[in-house]
């Protein structure tokens, strides 16, 4: 089964224990690190690294081939997809 | 001598959190750090009327990290291994930093494991010495469950906060003190 960008999302907000933001508040393509998006930053990014591990099995050991996924929602997803495919 | 004044004080235990809104990031915060910004936050004080280069941090914590230290030990075994948010809060300083970030104080910081009173009388000296003209004082008593069986303790989750300044106004702190500061604080409670 694919994973939508709305799974995603509610996983960032859970893991990373975001307050007063919704799932339905993220943008699909807003960057998810820096300003004009959640705001996210390196130790987020090692956090996110953890909830992919977590809850879908990937393992991502070098942090250049994660950085293009970490755009944003949508390419995250799309991420997690290609990998779940493999 | 400089006179230095309590100018203001709060208490906060975790039941307090519930109600707390800090921002989007609050949550990510360990919980010594969530109630120690939580602590300051009720004091009230206007940081904008003294330059933020002088107002100084002064905070102690009974048991230093070990609650958040014996929470990312258990996440060891867990797949991705242990919470790299919460080790950053593996030092009982990360909360002074989460202050300082909050409120853009640049002052002089300084970290115990150890009593409130310390906190107190390194903060009137510091003042006394004209390092700061103001400091924010924060005790912090957070031990969890598991963190209270290492070291034979109950557990506990409550933080008190006092604003020293010098020559504002205010309750004159005594030169002399063996109160501590859970005491100050519901003295001189508003």
């Amino acid at each position: 089964m694919e994973i939508s960008t709305t799974d995603i999302k509610e996983k960032i907000i859970a893991s990373l224990n975001i307050q007063d933001i919704t799932a339905g508040q993220i943008a699909d393509d807003a960057p998810l690190f820096g300003a004009g998006g959640l705001g996210l930053d390196s130790i987020d990014a090692l956090e996110l690294v953890v909830m992919l591990e977590k809850n879908f099995g990937i393992v991502i050991k070098d942090m250049e081939e994660g950085r293009p996924a970490f755009q944003s929602v949508a390419t995250l997803a799309a991420f997690v997809n290609a990998k779940r495919s493999v | 001598m400089d006179k230095i004044v309590i100018a203001a004080t709060s208490q906060v235990a975790e039941a307090d959190l519930k109600l707390a809104r800090l921002g989007s990031r609050f949550g990510r915060l360990d919980l010594m750090s969530q109630l120690a910004l939580l602590a300051v936050e009720k004091l009230g004080v206007n940081f904008d009327s003294l330059p933020r280069e002088r107002i100084a941090i002064c905070l102690a914590a009974r048991a230093g990290s070990l609650a958040t230290d014996a929470e990312f030990w258990k996440g060891r075994d867990a797949a991705g291994g242990p919470s790299p948010t919460l080790f950053a809060y593996t030092l009982p300083s990360a909360a002074i930093g989460e202050i300082a970030i909050r409120h853009r104080l640049t002052g002089p910081n300084l970290c115990f494991v150890g009593d409130s009173r310390d906190v107190l009388a390194e903060a009137a000296d510091l003042l006394r010495r004209g390092e700061a003209d103001a400091c924010v004082c924060v005790y912090c008593e957070v031990v969890s469950s598991a963190a209270a069986g290492m070291i034979q303790s109950t557990p506990t989750s409550n933080v008190s906060a006092l604003f020293l300044q010098r020559d504002g106004a205010g309750q004159i702190l005594p030169e002399e003190f063996d109160s501590d500061m859970e005491s100050f604080c519901a003295k001189f409670r508003a």
